[in-house]
């Protein structure tokens, strides 16, 4: 329950962070605030021999409205979200799904860039930030590339990061004022690891949706053109609409083998759509 | 080791620790403030939870070295706090502890909803203090005493505080370095060479504790898919992360494979008993391996029966395997799942490849390798399936 001993390094800036890395990628792991990496280096299940801390990175510590967009640093916690200390293009939406993250004590330290990184299937942001639309902006010392986050977890703890490459900011765009949004999950304790997470964006005038099906043991299931879960249509009664039957079969292509666990995952999914319409 | 300076209960502290060494353990061992109390040390029981820069945080899973310049108080620190005092009378009052060990972290966290909660609602309250465990109270009287606090202390008005006092961005206690500047602290650690796999005596069946079934299909007729099974060395080549670290004998393999999920790394070493049957075209490998670091072990097995569907053969796997030690305690089976399925299709893509004549395993397999895809369950139960096919094991840890 105490980590093997592993070496600490604060650099001074992100390109001396980029540098770091560089040079030791291989056996080096980034820490920000330390929420997931914390527990696997106490259980032993991660033994680094350097930890690169970048909570003192002030760049990654900011969040501004940038046009139609907030941008925000990967060290940007749950609770400054929250709190509302950053700016709100979501009308709330993040708020609430900061909100339910785990502790409060966790989310005083935990942040959207370790979350996304730790890639875990069940953690909020990577859902909840593929339902948003959001994209990310990746840098290493050969420069920056841009992901959507739906192209961005590719497994279970498995993301599009190289090595030497960190998230650098998060860009959420706004939601028009016509998107209808809904989250839910399933935690048969408060604050654990969800075991079923439904997120949607449904705009009924422009006849849009984009649902997430998170918490599946694997990557998230982004369809981002959702008509086929109402049947065909998305209207303004897109709640009446709502197929469980398709959300099942999308689940069971998806490699969902067990029919209980399917439909925990639809009755979450519908729950978001019945919150996205109320 | 590496000198840290914070403030500890308004006490400018400056004492050398070890990077790894957690907050708790720091103030504990360092300062002799044994307030704070570690339960389970990864962030669930909050019986270490103390404040830090004025709001909670969860002092098992933060570093000390992550906190230089940081404000930390514990619960001797709050003796002479206002909310702290009113929340002790009403513990006292509503029998809202009996062994105490989860007290110090339930006031903190409570201090924190009295300040933060609008009113004293129930729902509230137990969301709030879900992250605290207590095994004595059934925390009735602890939901009762905070709600009284809250409810007496709006009664003279003093308003919320929604975000607890907090106004600047990132992790708390994070970047008041005084240092300003790079602080490095090296730590060479040797490379620990892998144990022999000839440790493993005999290899017994056994029930599995996860079976999960899979399948693939090759462009290749059976018989030619059969023949190559029977290959060890080129079945190994083409799994990633596996290696042979014993010459061949018919039915007995050695060898590692190397598993990594996320950050999770481990290499299981270990011997596997190869059967196989020409009549059905069917076989199965049972192993067993260790992986030192994780002191983790698993048993395994897998059957495979090859199936001809058109010109071509499916594969069907059973995979069965225990896992025990302390990667067993992050084995989720579905992640496990997503694992194999992945590494699955990376054996089949390579298998085709091989028997396609069209590329070199040997280099395909290091490329496998880098995409580290591994779990701790599918780690186990790829060490069986390798440790029949078992094969290289570059980069392992």
């Amino acid at each position: 329950m105490k980590p093997a001993p592993f070496g600490y390094e604060r650099p001074r800036d992100l390109q001396a962070a980029l540098a770091v890395l560089n040079q030791v990628s291989d056996s080096a792991k980034i820490i920000a605030g330390g929420q997931s990496l914390g527990p696997m280096l106490n259980l032993r299940l991660v033994e680094p021999q350097l930890i690169v801390d970048i909570t003192g990175l002030a760049e990654l510590k900011q969040a501004e409205r940038r046009g139609d967009e907030l941008v925000l640093g990967a060290c940007v916690t749950h609770a400054d979200i929250e709190d509302g200390r950053t700016a709100d293009v979501t009308r709330g939406a993040m708020q609430r799904v900061a909100a339910n993250i785990a502790y409060r004590a966790v989310r005083n330290r935990g942040t959207v860039g370790g979350s996304l990184s730790h890639a875990d299937p069940a953690a909020d942001w990577v859902s909840a930030l593929a339902a948003l639309g959001a994209k990310l902006t990746l840098r290493s010392s050969a420069g920056a590339r841009a992901v959507a986050m739906e192209d961005f977890v590719v497994g279970a703890l498995e993301c599009a990061l190289r090595a030497g490459e960190i998230i650098e900011t998060v860009h959420v765009p706004a939601r028009p004022a016509s998107a209808h949004w809904g989250y839910a999950k399933s935690c048969r304790k408060t604050g654990e690891f969800a075991h079923a997470i439904g997120a949607v964006l449904i705009d009924p005038s422009a006849r849009t949706a984009r649902i997430v099906i998170g918490a599946i043991d694997a990557a998230p299931i982004v369809i981002t053109d959702a008509m086929e879960l109402f049947g065909g249509r998305i209207g303004g009664d897109y709640k009446d609409r709502f197929d469980t039957r398709v959300a099942d079969a999308i689940l069971a292509k998806a490699g969902v083998s067990n029919a209980a666990q399917r439909h925990i995952h639809a009755s979450v999914l519908k729950r978001a759509v019945c919150e996205a319409a109320a | 080791m590496s000198m840290i300076e914070l403030s500890v209960n308004q006490r400018a502290v400056r004492i050398s620790a070890e990077p790894r060494t957690n907050l708790a353990d720091f103030i504990r061992d360092k300062l002799d403030l044994t307030g704070t109390h570690l339960g389970c040390e990864h962030g669930v029981c909050g019986a270490c939870t103390v404040l830090l820069d004025g709001v909670p945080a969860r002092s098992c899973i933060t570093y000390a070295v992550a906190c230089e310049g940081a404000e930390v108080t514990t619960i001797e620190g709050l003796d002479e706090d206002s909310v702290t005092a009113e929340l002790r009378a009403a513990f006292t009052r509503e029998h809202a502890l009996q062994c105490g060990y989860c007290t110090p972290g339930m006031l903190v966290s409570a201090r924190d909803l009295v300040l933060r909660l609008p009113q004293a609602d129930e729902r509230l309250i137990r969301v709030g203090l879900s992250g605290n465990l207590c095994r004595c109270t059934g925390y009735v009287g602890i939901v009762r005493a905070v709600q009284s606090v809250i409810e007496a202390r709006r009664a003279r008005d003093i308003a919320p505080m929604p975000d607890g006092g907090r106004k600047i961005l990132g992790p708390v206690g994070s970047g008041r370095s005084v240092h300003r500047g790079a602080d490095r602290v090296e730590q060479a650690r040797g490379q620990s060479a892998p144990e022999a796999a000839g440790s493993v005596g005999s290899i017994p069946d056994f029930i599995p504790a996860t079976v999960l079934t899979q399948h693939f299909t090759v462009a290749h007729p059976p018989e030619q898919v059969f023949a190559m099974f029977g290959d060890i060395a080129a079945v190994a080549a083409c799994l990633p992360g596996a290696s042979l670290t014993a010459p061949l004998r018919p039915e007995r393999v050695e060898g590692a494979i190397r598993v990594k999920i996320g950050p999770i790394a481990a290499t299981f070493l270990g011997a596997a008993r190869v059967e196989r049957n020409p009549a059905d075209m069917s076989g199965r490998i049972v192993g067993i391996g260790n992986d030192r670091r994780s002191r983790s072990s698993t048993q395994g097995e897998i059957r495979y029966r090859l199936v001809q569907v058109g010109q071509g053969t499916r594969v069907d796997l059973s995979i069965g395997y225990t896992l025990t030690g302390m990667l067993a305690q992050v084995g989720r089976a579905g992640l496990v799942r997503d694992l194999a399925a992945r590494l699955i299709a990376e054996f089949a893509g390579n298998l085709d490849r091989r028997l396609s004549g069209t590329s070199d395993a040997g280099a395909t397999a290091a490329e496998l390798n880098g995409l580290a895809l591994v779990f701790g369950s599918l780690r186990a139960q790829v060490a069986r399936w390798l440790g029949r096919f078992s094969s290289r094991q570059d980069g392992a840890p």
